[in-house]
């Protein structure tokens, strides 16, 4: 009960501060709104074909929401490392993971918001708009996706903790997911050693899912998908869980959480 | 003479020291993930995605315009970055009183960033040409190199006034950001500036990288020095423009915070 | 049983250096430390910069492993029980880093309290008891980066005393405060420890371990070199007297001399504007007043004085004695 209350805590601050921080609203608000606006303007280059400008829709909601759920836990586990506040919360008695545990979930929330002004984007300035949507298989690849998400970020932001030269590769990485998992593309004109890599990233398949729920044509294999989602999101966790008892000691062992 | 050669000194010891504040990762892993992994991963994206939207035989242009905008990453965020750096270890009030002359700290201040920025395109762009196999057999190389060295010069330019900026104001980077992807989509890189609303078409052509990325997309078609040294005249130019803006905006400033003026500055 | 005990802790960081050719360096923090501290007890570990006491403090505190040794607090090991030893401990390090400063004084306190997992209807009553002890009461609701230097460190003690710790942790509470913060922090610790906290404060300022702590470590380079009641440590420099003067030049050689008389412990040298003060430890200060004429021949010495040395002489003796 204690550690509920204290994960809540931990989410309710983390939003919070990202409403007084002008830095996340560049983050879910900007940014995926200058991402929309170059994916849309690309995607209308051979004329307006409505099967491509789906891509600029949701694909600038995407990259939101992906970059904030991701590195937002990350990031603030950065941002307390400089104020000094990483080694305090980890001194307590409430796990780290807890605590991240209700980052994350705060990424989430303003992630799932950033799609909302892309897609009005899409629609008033480029008339872009889904051609088919399916709202209840939308809504479902939208929950196995968070749900991908969630447990990708929750499993990554320990290292956060661990590495402080983490923190670019793990940027970088963000980056690579755009790519990799078809945000704005499909990954099907991708090398094969590339596909073959965004075949174990969860959000590839979910995000297929929820592309596949917007149009008309198929063969749509749903259920497929979001097993695969589900299935490569556990597997996460199961890595979490050691990374979880790697960080625990390392941050011991070096006394790196204080630096810097 | 024995002043020109304190000011050389100075000029290069300056350098030496913006390197060595650039390297602040402090680590090689931390280095390459910053200079390599997310160029060459932005560039990738747009890429991928012109390809998807225009076919194979496109890569070339944006293989190019988006390597070629990285030159605003190293130009902007460099000189910013330094500033912020500055401001945080509280020598920033040391910097405005010294007594070196202002234009050689800032000059040196910006050639890192032209030299790094050089560097992370060549490097991006090498990287590219090989994953997507580009064909650059009829490109006039080195009329593409000046292209980089020139637009490597505009966009440091434009970084001052960022820089100028960043000393009055804490967050001054976020603007820098915001400017940085603005680049994307005013300057050509990665659709033409005539499918802009006609407003944005103004504001594509008074800044830098408009007229280099069109000058080095016909290098590397291979279009000789006399066929671009109009557009390459006018980046020139404007590269210029927004460097001396930024190096009166510096003195305005700093004559306003040696007055008191500028707490922010501080 | 000791509220804090500490037996051949022991502690090596590695870590590397350099960007290009990377090199492990190994960089031994506390050699060998044995402590017992008893419950209610003020403990004061007094050491330079460098010394080991964050070394030590993180270790009890759960944030550190000692690489050998064993420590344990309230009777729980400080390696593996860390999760019941965390709800029963307090600790505040120094400096104003480690505070949310975009956050109210109340939110931080709020944030920390449901972290040390305190039942909400406790929280409810102590924090308002703690902010009115600690004088913050009314300045709550302000954000902490408006806070005074001495405020932020009462909040952080505030914070510290979130789960009513049977133990407090004190890493050089007082560093960085103006004369009047640091003594207002020293009132209230010693009345902490008066209320029967175990109270474990570091510190390199010497007055401020012998005007609280009941009794002392001085710590150098990882060792403990002397133990005791503050009187008791002032024992070390009992038989002698100081002799100290000023002189503007003083060549290597000329201390070289000094250190040869008879009776002459230590001669510390330190630049005071532009002439050097220098303090000669000694078991016969008549004798060595006698003999500086000789020694120092020809320069001039100006307020040449004699006097009974001070728990700052006893802890200057010591740290310098070891190097
Ligand atoms: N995280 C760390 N990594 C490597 N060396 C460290 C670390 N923390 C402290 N040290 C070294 O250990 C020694 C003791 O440091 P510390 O315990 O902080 O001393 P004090 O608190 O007495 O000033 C010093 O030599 C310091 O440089
Ligand atoms: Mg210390």
């Amino acid at each position: 009960m204690s550690l509920i209350r204290a994960g809540w805590r931990a989410f309710v601050i983390t939003i919070r501060m990202r409403v007084i921080s002008t830095w996340s609203y560049l983050s879910w608000l900007v940014f995926p709104m200058l991402f929309t606006i170059v994916g849309l303007y690309v995607l209308s280059s051979g004329g307006a074909s409505s099967s491509r400008l789906v891509y600029g829709v949701l694909g600038g909601g995407l990259i939101g929401y992906w970059s904030v759920a991701y590195l937002d836990a990350g990031n603030s586990i950065q941002d307390e490392r400089w104020s000094g506040t990483l080694e305090q919360i980890f001194a307590t008695p409430t796990p780290i993971w807890v605590i991240l545990f209700g980052k994350v979930c705060a990424g989430l929330v303003f992630g799932l918001v950033s799609f909302l002004p892309n897609a009005a984007l899409a629609y008033f300035g480029f008339h872009a708009v889904l051609p088919a949507l399916d709202p209840w298989k939308f809504v479902i690849s939208l929950g196995v996706l968070t749900l991908s998400f969630f447990c990708i970020a929750l499993t990554l932001a320990p290292l956060f903790a661990l590495w402080r030269w983490a923190f670019s590769m793990l940027n970088g990485f963000e980056l690579g997911v755009y790519i990799l998992c078809g945000f704005m593309f499909p990954i099907a004109a991708l090398a094969s050693w590339a596909q073959g890599v965004a075949g174990v990233l969860a959000p590839t398949w979910a995000v297929r899912a929820l592309y596949a729920s917007t149009v008309m044509q198929g063969p749509h294999d749903f259920t497929l998908w979001w097993l695969a989602a589900i299935g490569l999101s556990v597997v996460y966790l199961a890595g979490a869980y050691f990374l979880y008892g790697l960080v625990e000691r390392e941050a011991r062992v070096s006394g790196e959480l204080a630096l810097a | 003479m024995r002043r020109l050669a304190l000011e050389v000194a100075v000029f290069v010891r300056s350098i030496w020291l913006q390197y060595v504040a650039l390297f602040q990762w402090a680590t090689i892993n931390g280095y390459i993930a910053y200079k390599l992994l997310l160029p060459v991963t932005q560039i990738l994206f747009f890429v991928e995605l012109g390809v998807y939207a225009t076919g194979r035989q496109n890569a070339l242009y944006f293989a190019l315009g988006n390597a070629l905008q990285l030159t605003a990453n190293a130009g902007i965020f460099g000189v910013i970055a330094t500033v912020a750096n500055e401001r945080q270890y509280g020598t920033l009030p040391l910097l405005l009183a010294s007594p070196a002359n202002r234009l050689v700290t800032f000059l040196s201040r910006a050639i890192v960033n032209v030299i790094d920025g050089i560097a992370t395109v060549v490097v991006g762009l090498v990287i590219t040409v090989i994953l997507f196999g580009l064909d650059l057999h009829r490109a006039n190389l080195p009329l593409l190199g000046l292209c980089v060295v020139v637009i490597s010069l505009t966009t440091a330019g434009l970084g001052l006034m960022f820089g100028s900026i960043g000393l009055v104001m804490r967050d001054a980077i976020i603007l820098a950001n915001v400017v940085y992807y603005l680049l994307l989509i005013v300057c050509g890189i990665n659709f033409p500036v005539s499918r802009l609303p006609f407003v944005l078409q103004l504001v594509s052509y008074s800044l830098p990288l408009t007229r280099g990325v069109q000058a080095a997309r016909e290098a590397a078609a291979g279009a000789s020095i006399g066929q671009v040294s109009g557009l390459l005249a006018g980046e020139l130019m404007i590269g210029l423009l927004w460097a001396l803006g930024g190096y009166a905006l510096f003195r305005i400033l700093e004559s306003w915070a040696r007055r008191g003026g500028l707490q922010e500055a501080y | 049983m000791p509220a804090i005990e500490a037996r051949r802790l022991r502690k090596t960081y590695k870590t590397t250096r350099g960007v290009f050719r990377r090199e492990k360096v190994e960089r031994v923090a506390l050699r060998g430390v044995d402590l017992a501290i008893e419950p209610g007890e003020l403990f004061g570990v007094l050491g330079p910069n460098g010394a080991g006491k964050t070394t030590m403090t993180k270790i009890f505190t759960t944030l550190l492993l000692p690489t050998s040794g064993a420590a344990t607090v309230l009777g729980l090991d400080a390696v593996h029980d860390q999760w019941a030893l965390r709800r029963r401990i307090g600790f505040v390090f120094g400096g104003d880093r480690g505070l949310y400063w975009r956050l109210s004084g109340l939110d931080n306190l709020r944030y920390f309290a449901d972290l040390y997992r305190i039942p909400p209807e406790v929280t409810r009553k102590r924090i308002p008891a703690l902010l009115e002890r600690l004088g913050l009461a009314g300045r709550e609701r302000d954000r902490v980066e408006l806070y005074s230097r001495g405020m932020k460190q009462r909040l952080h003690l505030a914070r510290g005393l979130l789960n009513d710790p049977e133990v407090l942790f004190l890493d050089e509470p007082t560093i960085g405060l103006d004369p009047v913060g640091a003594r207002e922090l020293r009132v209230i610790v010693r009345e902490l420890a008066d209320a029967g906290k175990t109270v474990f404060l570091t510190t390199h300022y010497m007055f401020e371990a012998d005007a609280i702590c009941d009794r002392i470590a001085v710590i150098k380079g990882g060792e403990i070199v002397a133990e005791g009641t503050p009187s008791s440590i002032k024992k070390v420099v009992q038989d002698q007297g100081v002799v100290e003067f000023e002189v503007v030049g003083m060549p290597a050689e000329r201390v070289a001399g000094l250190r040869g008389l008879q009776g002459v412990k230590s001669v510390a040298v330190v630049d005071h504007e532009l002439a050097q003060v220098v303090t000669i430890h000694c078991s016969s200060p008549a004798d060595v007043m006698t003999q500086l004429g000789l020694v120092l021949d020809g320069m001039s010495l100006e307020k040449v004085s004699s006097r009974e040395p001070t728990l700052e002489d006893a802890y200057v003796q010591l740290i310098g004695e070891s190097s």
